[in-house]
């Protein structure tokens, strides 16, 4: 690089209480450059690029921009150096439009909003150029995350950023909005612009990144043109030490006897929709379900913890019918383990503490008095045993982070023996560490003889790990058979509705 | 016997617009307030202040305008009240809003002893004599004074104001988050007062124009809790301006049925009738209440009333 750097964070020092977020960072931002800011959660990524958006301010250090140093930075001032941030938070208003969401962003909008002033056409512009399949009166409520996510976007360009600032902004795409963002990013390298990637993702940074910056512990550890590394140092820099981040795939199941039978299974309902849905599923094995987000992923896997009734056709483990069970009480039977999606809002009650979280599943066994010291050593040893940290069972769950959060969830349902294990999406927006974790402690359910369903948008980590993969389409069956029959392309396709016969 | 008819109509129409003229601009008043995420149970209390001292002062210094003018500031007072508590000191907005609908009850029942019994010369009608003396606008021009009109306008312009002029955006903005509005740099507090301190001068109004145009006298708890009733109906007529006036008008056309039934002599308790407004309230209430996107306009930021911030 012969060009004087256009962004310079120099010796860059944050503290959160007890935690060092960023010691001693030194990065330099070139013209023309995407760069991967690439790391395992807390990392002190996200710290970085927010001291730079001037979100916070750093407790030593400097920031250069053009060769100026800044003083006393803010995100007005990011704002009029064109630096922009996509935050993992959307900051939008679900109940406005998408152009009222557009015109907030400018402190110079015209008082009198009819439309057709100049700022209202620029901004229209903009949207177009980005995203022309977005109407811009509807509402932002009404759009997929996918969509508000290049609202945000069309937001930040139409402030004229020439330095675009990316906070994991793939962790809740599907698949073809990821396709899109890249796209995006391309075009905004081929404009000029600078990106700044934040990731821990391996493939965003193989699809988009021209250089690679790690980050571990508050540190910078790594640095490199994207060419000249392999994945495997990526992920040894990341991770720090060489742990196998792969988990070994279970054997599968000798009996093909089923023991998870899905019969004619018709569901019409609010959470979406099936059609004449049959699958078996033999002890011991893993079948891992692909499919765009709502094309029925949510109804199956309700009906299947027995917590929404279909409307015809059966679902029976183990000789039981679950479907006849949930017309008497809407429950999950004692031996299902269900680990849905989003724990946060479907898994656990946030403001409850750790210890009656992990006892929801058992409500009506509870004692009357809440006083008994066996449920808190209980709740301490799970919590120690599955690495929940911090393991203190007084905590609220609400102050969880993600993984930790998955944890806990897995700590509740798969402590018991189970038949069935039904999760959705379980390591979504979990690093490497954590969904190693995970994928632990779900096959070794497998092992044990359960059966297990596993929704998930990782496409390598299905091939990787199931052993018979079923792919979701409008609430059918597109396809299913042996992992060995199916690879990404393949899946893609069955995905978007194509290619029965292939 | 047409023209009787027509006159017939015209003093219905001119009959409701009177008596939902207060609750039209307390109505108004509070669902600006809660347009900015702000519930205000005070405005009773408000709505009480205002007809009290705007009584007063319209009976002392003989100048109805000038009662009106009093009232409303005496409405602004009160909402300053419930800003300090719940926008600067985070107090629950419910414990406060009763707090101070208590404080104008107390007030007012004190101070208006010395009111009961005196006299206003009210407003002037909109025409004294009109020319056709049998026809539709004859009762409207003779029984109404400009109240109404400014009423229905100011339903208008605060409708325009909120869905066609940043500030209105702003308001609304705030009123879903003051999260997002503090991270989008707007200050949300100065937003809330705003709305807030709107509400509070139209309640206060409201309450003038119950005393010193409508009924033309002061009695204690006159409001008769019109102003929980504002609080009530801002969900029917879902938080926007525009449908105020249709929602204030049925409850008028309710209330100006009750009287005429009983200037009609019907063999029922004068007590019963004078419930029945409040039951139709109830009645479209629930009616509203059963369709499927009814949360659909509330503003977010209400629901952080009941939870700790």
């Amino acid at each position: 690089m012969s060009a004087a750097p256009r962004f310079s964070l120099q010796n860059i020092n944050k503290r959160f209480g007890e935690v060092n977020a960023n010691s001693n960072v030194n990065l330099d931002i070139y013209p023309n450059e995407v760069i991967a800011l690439l790391g395992e959660n807390g990392a002190g990524k996200s710290t970085l690029m927010k001291l730079l958006y001037g979100f916070y301010t750093p407790d030593a250090g400097e920031i250069v921009v053009e060769g100026e140093p800044l003083v006393a930075h803010s995100p007005k001032q990011s704002l009029r150096l064109g630096i922009g941030m996509l935050f993992q938070q959307f900051n939008l208003v679900p109940a406005l439009s998408v152009l009222e969401n557009l015109l907030l962003a400018f402190p110079a909008a015209p008082w009198w909003q009819w439309r057709r002033r100049r700022l209202t056409t620029d901004v229209l512009a903009c949207l177009q150029r980005i995203a022309p399949d977005i109407d811009p009166q509807r509402l932002v409520r009404d759009l997929s995350v996918g969509e508000q996510q290049v609202v945000e976007l069309a937001k930040i360009m139409a402030l004229n950023a020439q330095l675009v600032i990316l906070d994991e902004p793939t962790a809740v795409l599907t698949p073809q909005e990821v396709e899109r963002l890249y796209q995006f990013v391309a075009q905004c390298r081929a404009d000029g612009k600078v990106v700044v990637f934040i990731t821990h993702k391996l493939a965003d940074v193989r699809a988009c990144a021209t250089r690679i910056v790690v980050m571990r512990q508050g540190r910078i550890v790594g640095d490199w043109r994207t060419e000249t590394v392999t994945d495997n140092e990526l992920i040894q820099a990341m991770v720090g030490k060489d742990t196998g981040l792969i988990v070994n795939r279970i054997a599968p199941p000798k009996h093909l006897l089923p023991k998870l039978m899905v019969k004619r299974l018709n569901v019409s309902s609010r959470v979406g929709t099936i059609t004449a849905m049959d699958f078996e599923v033999s002890p011991g094995e893993v079948l891992g379900i692909a499919g765009v987000m709502g094309n029925g992923q949510r109804a199956l896997a309700m009906v299947l913890a027995g917590i929404l009734v279909p409307d015809s056709g059966e679902v029976i483990l183990d000789g039981v019918s679950i479907n006849a069970l949930a017309h008497e009480t809407i429950k999950v039977p004692d031996n299902v383990a269900y680990i849905p999606e989003s724990p946060l809002t479907n898994a656990v009650v946030a403001q409850l503490d750790l210890a009656t979280n992990l006892q929801l599943r058992a409500l009506d066994a509870l004692p009357f008095l809440q006083w008994g010291m066996p449920a808190l050593h209980e709740a301490q040893h799970k919590l120690a045993a599955h690495d929940v940290r911090p393991s203190d069972p007084h905590l609220s769950a609400g102050a969880l982070s993600g993984g930790n959060l998955q944890k806990l969830v897995i700590a509740r349902e798969l402590s018991r023996p189970v038949q069935l294990v039904i999760a959705c999406y379980p390591t979504m927006g979990l690093d490497l560490i954590a969904t190693r974790n995970v994928y632990e402690r779900l096959f070794a359910q497998a092992e044990q003889g359960a059966c297990i369903i596993w929704f998930s948008e990782e496409l390598d980590d299905l091939l990787r790990y199931a052993h018979r993969i079923m792919v979701l389409h409008g609430g059918r069956v597109q396809s299913i058979g042996p992992v060995a029959s199916f690879d990404r392309q393949r899946i893609g396709r069955l995905m978007t509705g194509h290619a029965q016969a292939c | 016997m047409d023209e009787i008819n027509y006159t017939l109509a015209g003093s219905w129409v001119a009959a409701s617009l009177r008596s939902a003229s207060p609750l039209m601009l307390v109505l108004l008043g509070e669902t600006l307030t809660q347009r900015v995420g702000i519930v205000n149970l005070g405005v009773e209390g408000q709505m009480l202040a205002g007809a009290c001292f705007g009584f007063g002062a319209a009976a002392v210094f003989h100048d109805p305008v000038l009662g009106l003018g009093v009232g409303a500031l005496a409405g602004l007072v009160l909402s300053l009240l419930h800003g300090v508590l719940c926008i600067q000191l985070r107090v629950n907005q419910i414990a406060s809003g009763l707090c101070v609908m208590m404080l104008g009850t107390g007030i007012t029942s004190y101070v208006g002893r010395v009111f009961v019994g005196a006299e206003v010369s009210g407003l002037a009608p909109l025409a004294g004599q009109f020319a056709s003396a049998q026809s539709f606008w004859q009762p409207l021009l003779t029984q109404l004074t400009w109240i109404a009109p400014l009423a229905v306008v100011l339903t208008l312009v605060a409708g325009v104001l909120l869905f066609r002029t940043r500030t209105g955006l702003h308001w609304r903005t705030v009123g879903e988050s003051s999260t997002v509005a503090a991270a989008l740099g707007l200050r949300p507090r100065l937003v809330q007062w705003q709305g807030l301190l709107t509400g509070g001068l139209l309640s206060g109004l409201a309450g003038a124009v119950l005393s010193i145009d409508y009924t033309q006298t002061w009695a204690q708890n006159m409001t008769k809790g019109l102003g929980l009733i504002a609080v009530g109906l801002v969900i029917v007529a879902r938080w926007n301006p525009f449908l105020v006036l249709p929602v204030a008008l049925l409850f008028g056309l309710a209330d100006t049925s009750v009287l005429r039934l009983q200037a009609a002599a019907v063999n029922t308790s004068s007590y019963l009738l004078a419930a029945a407004p409040y039951v139709f309230c109830l009645g479209i209430l629930v009616v509203t209440h059963l369709r499927a996107d009814r949360d659909a306009h509330m503003p977010a930021g209400l629901k952080a009333v009941f939870n700790d911030r």
